[in-house]
Order: structure tokens, then C-alpha cells, then sequence
């Protein structure tokens, strides 16, 4: 079918097109349009976890503008059979099916030109003219001829045929509207570019979401760990070491005297925080009158603490309410930029619940420092044993990043009548805090790799998963937050002596040297035993080909992916 | 041979035993000193745990700053090597710090010092008495 049509221009396809186009220009649009909203609710429920909100949005503004192209493209042209109605347009859309649409541009491309000669001289050689108008929907007029053939799998097709279409405007939208020489070739090579625009697409919004939803969650959850670290003097023993040991007054002091870095990462929070709001603002109403009511009645759930916490989080961060709290949680909200999200949705949902519960400020203030106490003995184990650093630890478990908030999430899904994501984010959230709290005091030279300091929480879960493997005996919940904990401490106190030895020797990159001194220190290299021996001994020569590379390619991925 | 051996280990064996013993002397005074100032005693096994864990540490100690100074591409242990390897202890590295910087000053001020006397000349007398004094108070 599809090599017999670029010939011809009395195809199937083209005959069927002409007759849609010529049948009832007007009336079969609302219908048209109507099937075509339902299609797109059908597909946006479908596929709202993989469709963007760009998507959405660029599939919104595609039937605007289509409705409205294609009135202005009525008055314009009525009288040519390829004009661009919407209702073509959008059937174009529904009907672009995905392997034809590799190869049907190279053939629909041609019976274009062919057809050019009849249509005027509105649509050029190149159909650049048409792009020029009407950029975005050009490809799927293109793509139509060919495709209306495969009428049968119309059906199974639109959802596919939609999203390739979706696709194409994006690949379209951000090509340049001066596309005059958009010749077959582009066109083609635009439409080649869906399909893998896809994925992309599908992997973009939650890269895009991941740090505005984790700063509005960061400014309660550092809060609740502001007043938990204060209440919580028993932590101190684990901290002797830490300057921050110290009175809890000099704590905030200490906390807001960090390096400036802070502030870069303050605007950014507001943006994030600003569009997280205006993002996920609508969708997530039916949530907070849970929250509130649960809050509100005083249950002495850790869960609550958390989740108060978080809902403090989120109306600090939306109305505003005080500075301090949306400073701390720019810190953690830089920390938190390069953990993973599946629970960033949901931390976006319920951080989005802030500026429709700004009433509740008042009561969060109150309710937060009652469950403040509450919740110190929970808030130290996850607080603590966040990492607010460690590349080189995090860096062997960012794909596992995904399973922290998962877990913890599991784990709270037993106690916690809230959405588990609340409590999870705010664990994540109040982790940060902790350690970022204690982290700074020390370090006098640190002006502040901030994302250094992210809280690779998620990634320390792998370790605590292999520490409870080995363990070989069912471990306690508690017991495997304080290892979490303690295996934070670790790779913190490791980060920092490795950066310090750099310091030392008067660099600025650490070099193996470090490597050896710290692992001669920790005993494992010695006289008898040298680095060279451990890496023979501990790394397979597999992983040795993938990680040397890797590590000497200067953080980046090897091999390019 | 093995006699030199021998008596050479001997030898740094006897020698590590009176190093051990004036640590534990100066620990036992010490102990003392706090004795007295918290109104508690202190049992002998304690101290010697205490001299015990001082040689050991000092030993360490020893190894690491010879370590970075070596990594830091120097023949010679510096206050720097001493500071890092106070690090982990912050008001032990805030002590420390400002020890330095007092001696630093010091030195400033003996250069400085010297710099005059190599003019005047008559200030011989009284600046090994002011460095002396100096000392003393730190």
C-alpha cells in the first residue's frame, strides 16, 4: 500500500482525504472535535503517567490552534482540496499510525509535490508556506494522504497515531517557524524523529518535575527537623565529633550563616515552587482535605508528623509565610535536586495543596511544633541518614534511587493513613535537614557544592537492602534507618576527607592518591598490601572495564549512552 | 647480625618502655589535676588505660602526619599536616588553629624583631628575654 501510493495521486488515500475534505466542512467539526476530545481524554487517562504535561499542554494548544487555523485557513483558502480544516487535521492527527509514519512521509511527500501543481501557490514546493502557518500541523496533513488508507486500524491506532502526532508537533513546535526549505526530506526526517521523541518526551517531564516538587517539600520537612534537632539532644552522641553538638540556639544561627549558595538555590525554589503551584495546583485539591482533617484531629502518628511537616512545608512554601522556613528549605530542595522522583507526582500533588490551604498556616504552626516532639525520635533516624553529599558514594546507586522513596513509602503505607507519598516525600524532606545541619559547621572551606550535598538518600537504600540481605535474620524498621543512618555518616565523613586530602596536596580534584591515603588510614592499604592488590582482589575485571573509564572520563557516563 | 638485631630491638624495646613511662607520668599528673578539680579519683587501671591509648594514638598520629605530609609532597611535618589530622575534633582543630596562628604571629613579630636588631643592634638583650616571656605565657 504504501509503495504503490507515492506514484499516484488518485491513491486511496487521497481520494478518501478529498472526500473528507470535501464533505460538510462545517458541521462535522464539533463532532470531529467532539471524538477527538474523547479520544484525547481516553488517551490522556491512559497514558497520563507516560504523556508530559507538555503533552497535554501542547496537545491542548494543538486543537486551539487548530480550531483556530482552521477557520482562519476556511477563510482563506475554501476553495482548495487540501485545505487544512481542523477536522482534517485532527483526523490526520488520530490517524498517523507509528510505523507508517517513518515511512510514510517519504511517500506521502512526493504525491504533495505532485499535488501542488493543482493547489495553489499557498502551498509551495516544500509546503514551507503551510509550516509557516501552520507549523505544527503540517506534518499530520502529510501524513494523512498516507494514512487513511489503514482505515481499518483506525481504532487500535489512534491512541499511537495521537501521541505520534502530539509528537510530531513537538518535534515541529521546536523546529524554527522559518522553516522555508522544511522540504520532504525535514519533513521526513521530523517524522522519523517521533517516535524516538517519545520516550523522550515520557523521560523529560520527570526530570523537569524533580526539583520543584522536592523544594516545596523541603521547607517543612527542614523546619520539623529544625525543631527536632533541638528537642533531640540524645542525637548529640552520635554528633560529638560535629561541631554541631553545640547549643541549639547557635543552630538556626549556624544554619542561615551557610554559604551563599543558599541563595542562588532560594530564587530557583521560588520558581520551582511558583510552577510546581500553578502546575499541580488543580489536581490535587481532594487530597488536602484529608490531610487536614487527620492533622487537625491530633493523631500521634509518626506519619502525621511527617505529613504536617509537609503540609507546613507546602504552605510555607506557597503563601510565603515566613523567609527562614523557605531559605532552610531552598538548601534541601538543592540537595534533593538530583534524587529521583516516583514519588515526585505525588510530592508535586501534595506540595501543590499549599495556596488552597493557606488558611491552615496558622494551625501547621501550632500543630507542627506539637507533633514536633512527636515525631523527633522518627525524624532523627530518616533525618540523619540522609546524605546531604557524597558523588562518588551516590554515584554506584543513582538507579536504585527510585527504591527509597518506594520503600519508604511501603513502610508507611502500614501506619499512615495519608497518601504514602506525603510521608515518604516528607522523610525525604526532614533527612536532608538533619545532616545538612550538622554537615555545615565543619566544613569552614566549603563554599558550597551544593549538589554535592543532595541527599542520596535514595541510593543508600541499596546498602541497607544488602545489609539486611547478609544480615540473614528479619530486621527491625528502626534498626535499618539507624544503619541508613550511620552508612550516611559514613560516606559523609569519606566525602569529606577525600575532598580535604585534595586540599591538602594543593588540587582541587581528587585523585587516586587520596583514594590511597584515606583506604591507608582506614587500614585496608598497607605496607604489605597495596591499592593495586585490593582492586585485583574486590573487582571483577567486567566492572573494572566499566567503572575505570567511567571514573577517569571526568563524570560522565562511559560509554555514551 | 642477629645480636645487633636483637639488641637494637632491645634496645627501641627499652626505649619505647621509658617513652611509655614518661606518657604514663604525664597522664597520672594530669589525671591528677582533674582529680582534684572534679572531686572525683581516679583508679590506676584507668590511667594506665588512659597512658596505654596515648601511646597508641601518638603512634598513629605519628604515621598519618608523616603520610600527609608525604602527600602533600613535603619532607617536613607542617602545622598543616597537623591540622588536618585534627579535623575530626572541631574544638580540638579551633585550639589548634588558634595556637598556630598565635605562633605564626609570634614569628611575625621575631622577623620583624630581628629585622630591627640587624639595624639597632642593641635590642640583643631584651628580645630573648621578650621571646622567652612569650613562651612561657603559651
Amino acid at each position: 500500500m504504501a509503495d504503490d501510493n507515492p506514484d499516484s495521486d488518485s491513491t486511496p488515500r487521497t481520494l478518501l482525504r478529498r472526500v473528507l475534505d470535501t464533505a460538510d466542512p462545517r458541521t462535522p467539526r464539533r463532532p470531529r472535535s467532539a471524538r477527538a476530545g474523547a479520544r484525547r481524554a481516553l488517551l490522556e487517562t491512559a497514558s497520563s503517567r507516560r504523556l508530559s504535561g507538555q503533552t497535554r499542554t501542547i496537545a491542548r494548544g494543538r486543537s486551539h490552534g487548530a480550531r483556530s487555523i482552521g477557520r482562519s485557513a476556511h477563510i482563506q483558502a475554501s476553495g482548495h482540496l487540501e485545505e487544512q480544516t481542523p477536522r482534517t487535521l485532527l483526523k490526520n492527527i488520530l490517524l498517523t499510525a507509528p510505523e507508517s509514519s517513518i515511512l510514510m512521509p517519504e511517500s506521502v511527500v512526493k504525491p504533495v509535490p505532485a499535488r501542488q501543481v493543482v493547489q495553489p501557490s499557498r502551498q509551495e514546493s516544500s509546503c514551507g508556506s503551510l509550516e509557516l502557518q501552520l507549523p505544527e500541523l503540517e506534518p499530520p496533513t502529510t501524513l494523512a494522504p498516507g494514512l487513511l488508507a489503514p482505515g481499518r486500524r483506525k481504532q487500535r491506532l489512534r491512541l499511537s497515531m495521537f501521541q505520534q502526532g502530539v509528537d510530531q508537533g513537538l518535534s515541529l513546535s521546536q523546529e524554527p517557524q522559518g522553516n522555508a526549505d522544511a522540504s520532504s526530506l525535514t519533513r521526513s526526517l521530523n517524522l522519523t524523529f517521533a517516535t524516538p521523541l517519545q520516550p523522550q518526551s515520557v523521560q523529560r517531564p520527570g526530570l523537569a518535575r524533580r526539583p520543584p516538587a522536592r523544594r516545596a517539600v523541603d521547607v517543612g520537612a527542614f523546619l520539623r527537623d529544625l525543631r527536632d534537632t533541638s528537642l533531640a539532644p540524645p542525637n548529640i552522641v552520635l554528633e560529638d565529633t560535629q561541631p554541631f553538638s553545640q547549643p541549639m540556639v547557635g543552630s538556626p544561627h549556624v544554619y542561615h550563616s551557610l554559604p551563599c549558595t543558599p541563595h542562588t538555590g532560594a530564587e530557583d525554589a521560588e520558581q520551582a515552587a511558583g510552577r510546581k503551584t500553578q502546575s499541580s495546583g488543580p489536581g490535587l485539591q481532594k487530597n488536602s482535605p484529608g490531610k487536614p482533617a487527620q492533622f487537625l484531629a491530633g493523631e500521634a502518628e509518626e506519619g502525621d508528623a511527617f505529613a504536617l511537616g509537609f503540609l507546613s512545608t507546602s504552605s510555607g512554601v506557597s503563601g510565603e509565610d515566613e523567609v527562614e522556613p523557605l531559605h532552610g528549605g531552598v538548601e534541601e530542595a538543592e540537595k534533593k535536586m538530583e534524587e529521583e522522583g516516583v514519588s515526585m507526582s505525588e510530592m508535586e500533588a501534595t506540595g501543590a495543596q499549599g495556596p488552597s490551604r493557606v488558611e491552615e498556616a496558622e494551625g501547621h504552626t501550632e500543630v507542627t511544633e506539637a507533633e514536633g516532639s512527636q515525631g523527633t525520635a522518627e525524624a532523627d533516624g530518616p533525618g540523619a541518614s540522609s546524605g546531604d553529599e557524597d558523588a562518588s558514594g551516590r554515584a554506584a546507586s543513582p538507579e536504585s534511587a527510585s527504591s527509597t522513596p518506594e520503600s519508604l513509602q511501603a513502610r508507611r503505607h502500614h501506619q499512615f493513613i495519608e497518601p504514602a507519598p506525603a510521608p515518604g516525600a516528607a522523610v525525604l524532606s526532614s533527612e536532608p535537614a538533619e545532616p545538612l545541619l550538622v554537615r555545615h559547621p565543619p566544613r569552614p572551606r566549603t563554599t558550597g557544592p551544593r549538589p554535592r550535598q543532595d541527599p542520596h538518600k535514595a541510593g543508600l537504600s541499596h546498602y541497607v537492602k544488602l545489609f539486611s540481605f547478609y544480615a540473614k535474620m528479619p530486621m527491625e524498621r528502626k534498626a535499618l534507618e539507624m544503619v541508613e543512618k550511620c552508612l550516611d555518616k559514613y560516606f559523609q565523613h569519606l566525602c569529606d576527607d577525600l575532598e580535604v586530602f585534595a586540599a591538602h596536596a594543593g588540587r582541587k580534584t581528587v585523585k587516586p592518591e587520596d583514594l590511597e591515603l584515606l583506604m591507608r588510614r582506614q587500614g585496608l592499604v598497607t605496607d604489605q598490601v597495596s591499592l593495586h592488590v585490593l582492586v585485583e582482589r574486590h573487582l571483577p575485571l567486567e566492572y573494572r572495564q566499566l567503572l575505570i573509564p567511567c571514573a577517569y572520563s571526568g563524570n560522565s557516563v562511559f560509554p555514551a549512552q | 647480625m642477629e645480636e645487633e638485631a636483637e639488641t637494637e630491638e632491645q634496645q627501641r624495646f627499652s626505649y619505647q618502655q621509658r617513652l611509655k613511662a614518661a606518657v604514663h607520668y604525664t597522664v597520672g599528673c594530669l589525671c591528677e589535676e582533674v582529680a582534684l578539680d572534679k572531686e572525683m579519683q581516679f583508679s590506676k587501671q584507668t590511667i594506665a588505660a588512659i597512658s596505654e591509648l596515648t601511646f597508641r594514638q601518638c603512634e598513629n598520629f605519628a604515621k598519618d602526619l608523616e603520610m600527609f605530609a608525604r602527600h602533600a609532597k613535603r619532607t617536613t611535618i607542617n602545622t598543616e599536616d597537623v591540622k588536618l589530622l585534627a579535623r575530626r575534633s572541631n574544638s580540638l582543630l579551633k585550639y589548634i588553629t588558634d595556637k598556630s596562628e598565635e605562633i605564626a604571629q609570634i614569628n611575625l613579630e621575631r622577623k620583624a624583631q630581628k629585622k630591627k636588631k640587624s639595624g639597632d643592634g642593641s635590642k640583643n638583650s631584651k628580645q630573648p628575654a621578650e621571646a622567652g616571656v612569650v613562651e612561657s605565657e603559651n
